[in-house]
């Protein structure tokens, strides 16, 4: 079912023109020196190479920063509830990367498991997914290390392969098929030497980013060593921010609060991340992760252990955000090599 | 259908108005509730002990509460209302705004959450609730449905634990339990925490329990309370010669969503609200200390 053409710059950007007509077009723009996703209103706008990835991943599209998840008004001593409106509107995230593609996939599967989120289901029901698969690492890249690739398909609807001068683009769902129906005016089918053209872009950026892999039976090291005395050390210089879950593709995390004057009110969610202190505060004053090595260890253990099956991904995709934006220098990657070498030489068991 | 449609949304909660309540102590109470839409109060077909709710003072935010009466089963012949209770302590925002509110207002409530407590794999067996503090409040439902249906159970000991004869739950009621043939009532409080005339026991949870000498062979022990007596309770149990798998608990993490979404009640890859609340000494042992 997978259709592929080729496209110049040009045709690519005519084609990202006619996608403006009936959808909300998010794409790379830049704003005051930094790339960032924002609906765009033209395609001249959008950074469609970009030199770098954007400072954010796109999952707020998916999952905003805040949100009400319902109303109320108080009234004759009682309450009316008020669903907030579904987003009806179509939404097609450009220009997506493969890891930021996968991220989508991991928030998926927290919030269309089980009970669904109405919200989030509404606005993934309503999204097509343009990806571009990657033309060069970022210094700060390290998707091949975790089990990601560059031109990794996850999550992509449409994707983009960057050849040169020119584009393939790859239909790869039915959702992609809706919004290529006809080739453009002067694609050409792409052929199988431009399809053997993605594994070389694969092996070149992979080529790039200099980190040893994680292993999948390291999962099972970190979850022996939980309480290991190296998280004291590898979480020392953790300043508590918690910007590396808030730039995280895959990082869900979310609080719930009310919002109200006496009148009406909402219910309100936003962002929160297993950093923070309050975060797990019970009300009797309890807190089962008091120290910050605590707080650490479970973000670094939620991405890389506590997986369902050994196959399953890592809840880390490997963008770097993290790596690059923290303002104490962590790197997850360190991290986990360093706590499963100390857990290895030392035993499970070394203490606190 | 699209998809947007067919779901419905988890976070809007059920009207419920507080019918009745009773102070247990000078900061627990123990609320009444019914739906104030019949239709809703039919949907809601009823629970298994050990789950929790998820209950709105609208204004001031949501709050978890284990459901504390016995089970309510649709009965044709039964007309009342399924009726909520919970029991709840005053120590922060939301807890302390729905104190605040009288007989006929309206909260909201959405649930039931989580797994339950295997009352029917209880059946025939011995069984010890460990009840310490407002732990009581988890405990509450699977004994009450293990004491309305006493012949289906071996004996029943109820220990039940306070820091002070005036932090004792559940008082009013217990005589009751203790009229029910093959129900023992043991009340302790702990030591300095005795008023004159108090004719329970004087002691710690753990201690008072290896003090009753209960027979481990066959017997099932429920236990809730915060996580230092559960800790130290454990001891006991393994010192008596209990094994993991004969003791049930709770898990009672802070929790939001109630649905497995919000991510801060996970110990290890166990998500409390929706693998728990309820586990066993033996599943516990195999999670990290992270509770």
């Amino acid at each position: 079912m997978e259709s592929s053409w080729k496209l110049t710059d040009t045709q690519l950007r005519k084609w990202l023109s006619g996608l403006l007509d009936g959808n909300s077009v998010v794409a790379p723009v830049e704003e005051d020196g930094v790339l960032l996703f924002r609906p765009i209103a033209s395609e001249d706008q959008a950074v469609v190479k970009p030199s770098g990835k954007t400072r954010w991943s796109p999952k707020e599209f998916l999952f905003p920063r805040s949100e009400a998840l319902y109303r109320y008004n108080f009234k004759g001593g009682t309450v009316q509830l008020e669903d907030p409106p579904v987003p009806e509107e179509h939404q097609v995230l450009f220009g997506v990367r493969s890891c930021d593609a996968s991220g989508l996939v991991r928030l998926d599967e927290i919030f269309l498991s089980g009970t669904k989120d109405r919200l989030y289901a509404a606005r993934r029901e309503n999204t097509t997914v343009v990806s571009a698969a990657c033309a060069a690492a970022d210094v700060e890249c390290f998707c091949t290390a975790v089990g990601y690739s560059p031109v990794g398909e996850e999550g992509s609807d449409v994707q983009l392969v960057p050849l040169g001068e020119d584009w393939m683009l790859r239909v790869l769902t039915d959702k992609g098929r809706d919004l290529v129906s006809d080739a453009g005016d002067g694609w050409t089918a792409a052929t199988a030497k431009d399809g053997k053209r993605i594994a070389e872009l694969e092996k070149s950026v992979a080529g790039q980013i200099e980190r040893s892999p994680v292993n999948r039976e390291w999962s099972q090291v970190l979850e022996e060593g939980f309480e290991h005395g190296a998280w004291d050390r590898l979480a020392q210089h953790c300043l508590g921010c918690s910007v590396c879950a808030y730039v995280c593709p895959s990082c869900s995390c979310f609080d719930m609060n009310h919002e109200a004057n006496a009148w009406c009110g909402e219910q309100c969610r936003s962002w929160d991340a297993c950093t923070f202190p309050l975060f797990t505060h019970h009300a009797s004053g309890h807190n089962p992760r008091e120290t910050k090595q605590e707080r650490y260890r479970q973000r670094v253990l939620h991405k890389f252990a506590f997986r369902e099956e050994d196959e399953d991904p890592f809840r880390c995709v490997g963008c770097g955000r993290c790596v690059s934006l923290c303002p104490a220098g962590l790197d997850i990657v360190n991290t986990v090599s360093a706590a499963v070498e100390a857990i290895r030489e030392e035993g499970a068991d070394a203490a606190r | 259908m699209p998809l947007a449609e067919a779901v419905p949304n988890p976070y809007q909660p059920s009207l419920v108005r507080i019918h009745d309540f009773l102070d247990e102590t000078p900061d627990v109470r123990t609320l009444r509730l019914q739906f104030v839409d019949d239709n809703e109060a039919g949907g809601f077909a009823g629970w298994e002990p050990g789950q929790f709710g998820q209950f709105t003072v609208f204004g001031a935010g949501e709050s978890v509460f284990a459901l504390a009466n016995a089970p309510w089963r649709p009965n044709g012949d039964r007309a009342s209302a399924p009726t909520i209770e919970c029991t709840f302590r005053m120590v922060g925002k939301v807890t302390s705004a729905l104190r605040a509110m009288s007989k006929g207002q309206v909260i909201g409530f959405r649930g039931p959450y989580g797994n339950h407590f295997p009352v029917d794999d209880w059946k025939g067996k011995d069984l010890v609730f460990i009840g310490g503090g407002i732990g009581m409040a988890a405990l509450r439902s699977a004994m009450l449905d293990v004491i309305n249906r006493k012949s289906e159970f071996g004996d029943v000991v109820i220990l039940n634990g306070a820091r002070s004869v005036g932090d004792m739950v559940y008082t009013d009621e217990m005589p009751g339990w203790q009229e029910v043939d093959g129900v023992e009532v043991v009340r302790t409080v702990d030591p300095g925490g005795e008023t004159e005339g108090w004719d329970g026991e004087v002691g710690l949870l753990p201690n008072v329990f290896e003090g009753l000498g209960l027979d481990p062979d066959g017997r099932i022990v429920i236990a809730c309370g915060p996580p230092i007596m559960l800790h130290y309770l454990f001891l006991s149990l393994g010192k008596v010669g209990y094994s993991p798998d004969q003791v049930v608990t709770t898990l009672e993490n802070k929790m939001k969503c109630g649905i497995g979404h919000c991510g801060r009640c996970y110990v290890g890859p166990f998500s409390v609200c929706r693998d728990g609340p309820v586990v066993t000494w033996a599943e516990l042992n195999e999670l990290p200390k992270d509770y």
